[in-house]
């Protein structure tokens, strides 16, 4: 499979994130923690304490095998218990093996309900709670409900519901943000970015970002004080004993960051891949599923089969080799661990042989030096881990970096009083195609303005201008006499209403759809705005009326009621801008002449701008402008420019009455 | 979608039928499967086993320097003197102690080296084979979705099948884990642990029992709880993924509309409600592990009091001289760190079972989501026995055919049409009036309720789907692209089809003159639906795609709304000359595409009111006729023709 099919979105191709991006991404992640300072400080200080009850384990086990079953007296060897065990020990002192068990299986008990000690880590428990596969999407889908915890018992279950919500805020947060940054793109971008690759982003990159937080902040300063701690207690009970196992102990960490660190740069590689294969995966799925009617009626079934199949399988090849990536990590990391170990027990052994160390003693340091090399490889593996949060974290603050339309400083809006005026206004697409030249146009209220021409024109592109879905790349448009380059995009919006020709419904009620164009629309509103458009007629005919249900796209209704519906979602708005492209198109003749006959009503108090085709349709306009190759050619009534013996338009016109 | 029974429980026959179900996704990998878990257990055995001899070697000869057994001496390559001691103490010497110490050292390292370094990529082999497993389910699932009526996905969101076949299809690869394997697992451990407790006393079994039955009840009680929770946030997070698809594919008019800021707040709320219940669902399960974990540790830290007051009275195990290999005859240290560890396994066990029942409970959840798609009917289906479709196309004819989307609601009521070869047949009528409906019928995107549709005779139901799509071609009105080039596109589906045609059937469609003029010319790449084009210059794209399949029949959808007349006209001009020995259907509303067809079947609530050519429905002054004049509009006709 080629590199250019594997990144299959067209906007984001970039591939390289160097050490720099990489500490950048980090410390935007952590900016996030601001939204939630208050879990963020409750979590760091409850998995602080429930540091403390593991490290009391080794001791009492220790207690255990020297004072019950050796049945020794408490010093027998010169080693010291740690200070926190003090008034335990003070307790059991003088009790004889029997009542000195039973004492410390109270403890024991007790420990167990409120920190579960001795328990299975309650993060493992979490991390398979919901069944997932071997892809990056459904793990991903887990790390935005992961608690990162491995407390147990009574705090940990505290704990552990305090870390779920901190992860889901933390993500939430993130996805929220993508989300609206990616509706806000720009127009032209929106064209090359691919559905699927969008859903990728937000359901399965997104949630990789708290991960980050815990990874940088809360597990490694939770493992280096708890490994402090064992060193610190192993330097009090056995500095004088073994010297040279706490020297060990301490060099684990640094060993296994400086053995790992150079896979880093490969590990966010592979993971980038991955995640770009991953929607380009989910791509095809959307691409084939959201067009099932055309792809069923072109016999191209088996052929999206295929594609998918194809884009799976790359999928999960890229996710083996990040779990290839792991295993060698793994060994590695496996056979320091192992020969740290071996020499520990060595030098531990060495003592008991001769005596110094009890076989007490050697249950608490093979305990402590197990922890310790566990959490050291941990610490060691940290950074490499974090790469596939980086690359899937990149993945996300590239759209959120994306220019937006509203990008920038920008005054708001007056209404609008006279009209729009274009001002030698010039468009070029981003591939260098040139669309629109040196357009002057007046455009008043109260008129109804037809733009008409062949097709490719740039009559599109024209009335895109208006409400600012693209920028002119030359020229200005004023309304009334203010600049649109310097408006407010939302506030533009405000005054102009687009409905678009292809008919793009939600799947749900009538209602729904046409509450989307105006939140505070009432019923009586909803009513005369489908009345105009003429969807009232079949809207009459449905079992619930406005709250009927559309289905997915609107494939329940007929093309030509849900351009009626969308029109009517546009009136809804009341805005003074109206733009229209193709109203009529799919209409018979009858609905059509109702229609225009409403919309020239109600263009009286504002502009509306139509694209059309239809004779009956522009014939019914106060002003036809009239564009051919990107130019405006005649500017007038249908009278006037009928009477130009040899005018365009009349030339258009005659076309079509043959 | 309302698919699941809540209320159905969860018990071993349901789990059997599950399982059973997965069997087929499972079967092509036997072979891998049966070897990796041969490796593993293999490598388990191994580790168990050193373990098992570790323990005491570490403790009781290294430790306290008690003479090796005869196996443990040959195991570390060591001589007979070791087996003896010292004479008087009958302890090992230091010096040997360290000898045994060095040996041990050596076998681990060894056995780490070659045995965990060599077994590793087991991981990367499982997850291989799991993989497997998933991606033939999930084809099999899009390729199902691919298959279903128009009418099933009419009613369902596309975001709803995207997370079915990507998030609930994946569980299947934890059916062998957590429903066939864990269970095993726990069960084998727990006989396994029980014999060697009671080897050292039979009143283990007593603490072992009373756990399981107390984390049977415990689980009776919450996994219902886990179950709905599991469903809850699987529903939310599809609905959440459809929010999003159905966001960004209607993004324009989002925008348009000014709604950004209620679609964000929407997503928001479907968001927040999706990982209410994933965090409902993960507390469930924790007081659920946290209940049986301090049932099964708990009744073992108790045992553990008498195991070590029994060392301190060295009571005789049960154990006795059964094992030469371990000398754990009497209650010692040794004795205690290996039951102690034995007993802290046993008792996890409890945890574990629930841990895995909590698991199943989201497995089934997800399984059943996904087996949900996969069960669906398709309305249209393949004839058993499908005949060819006729060689050399004749007629097309509609007999009495009904259709409804939903029962009482027709479309259809009472077609009857007929088309033959060279002809062209204008379909006019009102918006709604059922004309795409009566197209997709003929491609069989969904079937009549009643009635017949005939080819040359031959009943369409009998003829199979494949044969009709490529006999059909229809370019559609909502003119569906591809984000693939523009070549691939036109040659959609039919990669059969050369450069030359590909040029030719632009050319038909007078698409080749847009093309062209673009930089890459047809290697140009669309975006996201087709966005970069004009909706005129996609109309001649599906006209091209339609034109290209080189079929006996083509439909062509309201093909020109979007095209000026010239335009038009001129493509209208290709299509006659290229359809004269095939069959033609135009749905229109333009007078000038009506005027030139054969015949003209006008369309008016799901009947044909009239039939006939232009003329002949003119004469007769009936519906065609007002609307020819509605189109025409009152007075402007005559307006126009005085300027000829």
């Amino acid at each position: 499979m080629n590199y250019s099919k594997l990144y299959d979105d067209r906007v984001d191709t970039a591939s390289e994130i160097n050490l720099q991006q990489v500490l950048t991404l980090i410390s935007r992640s952590f900016r996030f923690v601001k939204g939630v300072k208050g879990l963020f400080i409750c979590k760091l200080l409850m998995a602080l304490v429930s540091i403390l009850p593991a490290l009391a384990v080794p001791w009492i086990l220790k207690i255990i095998v020297d004072q019950v079953i050796m049945q020794q007296p408490f010093n027998t060897t010169e080693v010291p218990f740690p200070p926190f065990m003090i008034p335990f020990i003070n307790m059991i002192h003088d009790l004889s093996p029997y009542e000195i068990m039973f004492s410390v299986t109270s403890l024991l008990l007790i420990a167990l309900t409120l920190f579960g000690l001795r328990a299975p880590a309650a993060e493992q428990a979490q991390e398979i709670a919901q069944a997932k596969g071997f892809d990056a999407a459904t793990q991903s889908e887990q790390a935005l409900s992961s608690g990162g915890s491995n407390a147990n018992g009574l705090w940990g279950l505290l704990e552990l519901s305090l870390s779920i919500r901190m992860t889901q805020r933390l993500g939430n947060a993130l996805r929220a943000r993508l989300m609206g940054r990616l509706t806000h793109l720009e127009m032209t971008t929106l064209d090359e970015q691919r559905i699927g690759d969008s859903i990728y982003r937000v359901m399965y990159d997104a949630p990789l970002m708290p991960e980050i937080i815990y990874r940088i902040a809360i597990n490694p300063l939770l493992l280096i004080i708890s490994a402090a701690l064992s060193i610190y207690l192993l330097q009090f009970s056995y500095g004088d004993v073994t010297p040279e196992l706490i020297w060990l102990a301490a060099s684990l960490i640094p060993l296994t960051i400086l053995v790992t660190a150079p896979f880093s740069a490969l590990a966010r590689r592979i993971h980038q891949k991955n995640r770009a294969s991953g929607a380009t995966t989910t791509n095809r799925m959307e691409e084939s599923l959201e067009n099932i009617a055309a792809v069923q009626a072109l016999g191209g079934s088996d052929k999206e089969s295929v594609r998918f199949e194809n884009s799976s399988e790359e999928s999960y090849w890229r996710h083996r080799l990040t779990v290839a990536l792991d295993m060698i990590l793994k060994v590695i990391r496996t056979c320091i661990t192992w020969i740290v170990m071996a020499i520990g027990f060595i030098l531990i052994t060495d003592d008991v042989i001769a005596g110094t160390l009890s076989l007490g003693d050697y249950a608490v340091l093979s305990g402590m030096m197990f922890m310790l090399s566990e959490n050291a490889a941990a610490i060691g593996l940290y950074w490499i881990e974090l790469q596939k949060n980086i690359a899937a974290v990149r993945r996300v603050f590239f759209f959120i970096d994306y220019t937006t339309e509203t990008d920038g400083e920008y005054m708001s809006i007056k209404p609008i009083k006279e009209g729009i005026h274009l001002n030698d206004v010039s468009y070029s697409y981003p591939d260098g195609r040139v669309a629109l030249q040196h357009v002057n146009l007046e455009l008043a209220l109260d008129n109804l303005v037809a733009v008409v021409g062949p097709t490719g024109a740039g009559k599109t592109t024209l009335a895109y201008l208006l409400p600012g879905f693209i920028r002119p790349s030359k020229g200005e448009i004023f309304f009334d006499d203010q600049k649109l380059s310097r408006l407010n995009i939302k506030d533009i919006r405000q005054q102009v209403t687009y409905v678009f020709q292809e008919h793009m419904l939600l799947s749900s009620s009538i209602r729904e759809n046409l509450l989307l164009s105006n939140p505070n629309a009432t019923v009586n509103e909803m009513i005369e705005a489908c009345r105009i458009a003429g969807a009232m007629e079949f809207i009459d005919l449905l079992p619930n009326g406005i709250d009927t249900p559309v289905g997915k796209g609107g494939d329940t209704l007929s093309v030509g009621q849900k351009q009626r519906l969308s029109i009517a979602r546009g009136l809804l708005r009341n805005t003074p801008i109206i733009v229209l492209d193709e109203p009529t198109a799919a209409l018979d003749p009858k609905t059509e002449r109702n229609m225009m006959a409403a919309l020239k009503e109600s263009s009286k108090s504002r502009l509306m701008v139509i694209i059309a085709h239809r004779l009956s349709t522009i014939r019914e306009a106060d002003q036809i402008v009239f564009l051919e190759e990107g130019r405006i050619v005649e500017v007038g009534e249908h009278d006037a420019l009928m009477a130009k013996p040899h005018g365009r338009y009349r030339r258009f016109v005659e076309l079509q009455a043959v | 979608m309302n698919d699941l029974d809540t209320k159905e429980a969860l018990d071993i026959k349901a789990i059997f039928r599950l399982v059973w179900r997965c069997w087929p996704y499972y079967r092509p990998q036997l072979k891998h499967i049966l070897t990796y878990i041969g490796c593993s257990i293999f490598i388990g055995a191994l580790f168990f086993s050193f373990w098992f001899v570790a323990d005491d070697l570490i403790q009781n000869k290294i430790g306290i320097g008690e003479p090796l057994q005869p196996l443990q001496a040959q195991l570390l390559l060591l001589d007979g003197s070791y087996l003896k001691g010292d004479d008087e103490s009958k302890q090992l010497s230091e010096a040997q102690r360290k000898q045994v110490r060095a040996n041990v050292v050596i076998l681990a390292l060894t056995l780490v080296f070659v045995i965990f370094i060599g077994s590793s990529p087991l991981e990367y082999y499982q997850v291989w084979i799991f993989q497997r497993v998933n991606q033939k389910l999930r084809v099999e699932m899009l390729n199902k979705a691919e298959h279903l009526s128009l009418k099933h996905h009419s009613f369902s969101r596309t975001g709803d099948a995207i997370y079915r076949i990507y998030q609930d299809s994946a569980t299947i690869t934890n059916v062998l884990q957590w429903l066939v394997m864990m269970p095993l697992r726990i069960i084998l451990f727990i006989i396994m642990g029980c014999i060697i407790l009671i080897f050292f006393s039979a009143w283990f079994a007593l603490p072992i029992f009373v756990s399981i039955i107390l984390s049977g009840y415990v689980m009776r009680k919450l996994l219902p709880l886990i179950r709905q929770k599991s469903r809850q946030s699987r529903e939310y997070n599809s609905d959440l993924t459809s929010r999003i698809q159905e966001n960004l594919s209607a993004v324009r008019v989002i925008k348009a509309s000014g709604a950004e800021d209620i679609m964000i707040s929407r997503f928001e709320k479907e968001s927040q409600k999706a990982l209410d219940a994933a965090f409902e669902m993960r507390f469930y399960n924790s007081v659920l592990l946290l209940l049986s974990i301090l049932i099964g540790m708990g009744s073992f830290i108790i045992t553990e009091y008498f195991m070590a007051t029994w060392a301190i009275t060295e009571r005789a195990t049960s154990l006795g001289g059964i094992v030469a290999l371990v000398g754990y005859a009497t209650w010692n240290i040794g004795a205690y760190q290996t039951a102690s560890r034995q007993g802290a396994e046993t008792s996890l066990q409890a945890w574990e079972l629930s841990h895995t029942f909590s698991v199943a409970q989201d497995l089934t959840v997800g399984l059943k989501r996904a087996f949900y798609l996969l069960d669906l009917e398709p309305e249209v289906t393949e004839p058993a026995q499908p005949k060819m479709f006729p060689v050399s196309i004749q007629s097309i004819q509609f007999e009495s055919v009904y259709f409804s989307y939903q029962n009482d609601n027709p479309v259809l009521a009472g077609i009857d049409l007929t088309a033959t070869v060279g002809s062209v047949t204008a379909i006019v009528g009102g918006t709604g009036s059922g004309k795409s409906t009566l197209m997709s019928l003929l491609l069989r995107l969904y079937d009549p309720d009643h009635g017949n549709i005939l080819v040359n005779g031959i009943n369409l139901k009998e003829i199979s789907l494949e044969a009709i799509k490529s006999n059909i071609a229809i370019a559609l009105q909502q003119n569906v692209l591809f984000a693939l080039s523009i070549r691939d596109n036109i040659l959609y589906g039919r990669e059969d089809f050369s450069e030359t045609d590909v040029h030719y059937a632009a050319k038909i469609a007078c698409a080749n003159e847009f093309i062209e003029t673009m930089p890459k010319g047809f290697s140009t790449e669309l975006g996201e639906r087709g966005g970069k084009l004009s909706t005129g210059q996609r109309q001649r794209l599906s006209i091209a795609r339609a034109v290209l399949r080189d079929t006996p029949i083509l439909i062509l959808d309201e093909p020109t709304a979007s095209l000026d007349a010239e335009t038009e006209q001129r493509v209208m001009k290709n299509l006659t000359i290229w359809g004269r020995d095939r069959i033609i259907f135009i749905i229109t509303h333009r007078l000038s595409t009506i005027r030139s067809a054969d015949q003209i079947a006008f369309l008016d609530k799901g009947k044909i009111a009239e039939a006939g050519t232009h003329e002949q429905l003119m004469a007769r002054l009936g519906p065609y006729s007002n609307f020819v004049e509605a189109e025409q509009g009152d007075a402007p006709t005559e307006k126009n023709h005085e300027l000829f």
